[in-house]
C-alpha cells in the first residue's frame, strides 16, 4: 500500500452523502464511487478524512475515507480472546465488562457472562464461583457465543484463560501461586481464584 | 474494623464483641427476614444487611417444584443464612443443615420490632438471660430472635405482647441484676 503523507479530519458524514467527484477524489474506506454519475458517496457514518498521496505517484487524486465512529471499533467475535473485568459474582455465574478484544480496546461497552459450567474444564458441577472470581478481577476469556441480547457468553475453561490480575482484600495486586491460589504481597493472605497460566 | 469489648475463651480464642444497629451477614446465623420480592428461583428477603438476600424457592422441608410456598410482600420469615460472601447476595434457607423444618418458616401474627445485634445475642444466650427467665415465669408468650437485630413476640393478648416488647427494648444497657429488678417492678405494677 502507498504511504501517504498528510491527513486532514473533516466534518461528520452519514451514508449517502456526497463526498466529491470521482475525477477529484478516490474512494477509500467507507466510501464508494457511483458509476453512472461519477460521484463519490459515503457508505458509513463517520468523519470525512482526506489522505494526500506521495508527490511522485502517478495518481494525484487524494483518497477520501469515512472513519472515526465507534461502530468501527473492535467487536467481540466467536472464538476471540477478550480481556474483561468482573463486575458481579453470583451463585451460578459471573458478569464481566469486556474491555479488549485481542490487542485492541473496545470503543463501547460489551457485557459478558461466565457461567458456572464454563469456568473450568474439570468437575464443572462443583465449581464455587466465589473461589474462582471476585468483583474487580481482570480475566482473560474466550467468547463462546453471542449469547442473548444482554451479554456475550464467555469461557475460562482452558489453562491460559482465567484471572490475570486481581486485588487482595488489603488492596495490593496479588501474585499467583498456583492455578487456584493467589497471594497478597502485603499481608501474605492467600485467596482463591481460577488463575490463568501466562508464559511458556 | 470494630470497637468493642475484648473477650477470651480458653484455650486460645480472643474476639471483639460490639453491638450495632446494622447487620453484617455471616454464614450459620439465624435471622428474621422480610420478603420484598419473588423471582423465578428465589425470594428476595431483606435481612438488614448491605444487600438483599436470596431464599431459594426449594429451600424448605419437602420442597419441590410442585409445592412452592407463596409468600406475599411483607411476610416475616425465620431463616438461616447458608452462605454470605462479600460482594455476593447472601443465601438463606428455611430448614436446618439436615433438611428438617425446625421452627424455620413464616411467622404469623405477633409483633416484630428492631433491636441492636448485641441485644439479640444477649437474648439468645444459654443459660437464658434473667430478663426472659423472669418474664417466662409469669407470662405466656413466644419469641423469635434474629441475629440481624429483629425480634418477634407473640402472645394471646396484645397487652402481654406490649409488655414483653417494652421490657426487652429497655434492657439493652442493664446488667443481669438490674434486668431482674426492672422486670419484677413491671410485673408488680401490672398484676
Amino acid at each position: 500500500m502507498k504511504v501517504n503523507k498528510e491527513e486532514t479530519r473533516g466534518e461528520l458524514v452519514t451514508p449517502g452523502e456526497v463526498l466529491g467527484k470521482s475525477a477529484e477524489l478516490k474512494a477509500g474506506k467507507g466510501a464508494y464511487v457511483s458509476p453512472h454519475n461519477k460521484t463519490v458517496y459515503a457508505s458509513l457514518t463517520g468523519f470525512r478524512t482526506l489522505t494526500y498521496p506521495l508527490p511522485d505517484s502517478p495518481d494525484t487524486r487524494p483518497t477520501v475515507d469515512v472513519i472515526g465512529h465507534k461502530a468501527h471499533g473492535a467487536v467481540p467475535e466467536i472464538g476471540a480472546i477478550v480481556i474483561a473485568r468482573v463486575t458481579k459474582v453470583m451463585a451460578r455465574m459471573a458478569s464481566a465488562d469486556i474491555m479488549c478484544v485481542g490487542p485492541k480496546s473496545v470503543r463501547e461497552k460489551f457485557s459478558g457472562i461466565i457461567r458456572q459450567q464454563d469456568v473450568r474444564a474439570t468437575e464443572i458441577d462443583k465449581v464455587d464461583m466465589h473461589s474462582s472470581f471476585r468483583p474487580g478481577d481482570i480475566v482473560r476469556a474466550l467468547v463462546l457465543s453471542l449469547g442473548d441480547a444482554r451479554a456475550y457468553h464467555l469461557s475460562t475453561a482452558k489453562n491460559e484463560l482465567g484471572v490475570v490480575s486481581a486485588e487482595s482484600a488489603a488492596g495490593a495486586t496479588m501474585v499467583p501461586i498456583s492455578w487456584t491460589e493467589m497471594q497478597c504481597p502485603l499481608t501474605g493472605q492467600i485467596e482463591q481464584r481460577k488463575v490463568a497460566k501466562i508464559g511458556a | 474494623m470494630k470497637a468493642g469489648k475484648l473477650r477470651f475463651a480458653k484455650p486460645n480464642k480472643y474476639w471483639v464483641e460490639s453491638s450495632h444497629k446494622r447487620y453484617v451477614p455471616c454464614a450459620g446465623d439465624t435471622v428474621l427476614g422480610i420478603v420484598v420480592d419473588s423471582k423465578a428461583d428465589n425470594f428476595l428477603v431483606d435481612i438488614k444487611g448491605p444487600t438483599l438476600a436470596f431464599l431459594p424457592v426449594l429451600a424448605f422441608e419437602g420442597g419441590t417444584r410442585r409445592n412452592i410456598p407463596k409468600f406475599e410482600m411483607g411476610t416475616l420469615l425465620y431463616a438461616r443464612v447458608v452462605m454470605a460472601n462479600t460482594g455476593m447476595n447472601p443465601e438463606l434457607a428455611c430448614m436446618d443443615a439436615t433438611g428438617k423444618a425446625a421452627e424455620f418458616g413464616p411467622l404469623k401474627d405477633g409483633y416484630m420490632f428492631e433491636s441492636t445485634t448485641g441485644l439479640s445475642r444477649m437474648l439468645l444466650k444459654s443459660p437464658p438471660c434473667p430478663l426472659l427467665e423472669t418474664l417466662g415465669k409469669k407470662l405466656a408468650f413466644e419469641i423469635a430472635v434474629g441475629l440481624n437485630g429483629r425480634v418477634w413476640v407473640n402472645a394471646s393478648s396484645p397487652s402481654i405482647i406490649i409488655l414483653v416488647a417494652n421490657s426487652i427494648m429497655k434492657s439493652e444497657s442493664l446488667s443481669p441484676v438490674q434486668q431482674k429488678i426492672m422486670v419484677d417492678n413491671l410485673l408488680q405494677r401490672v398484676q
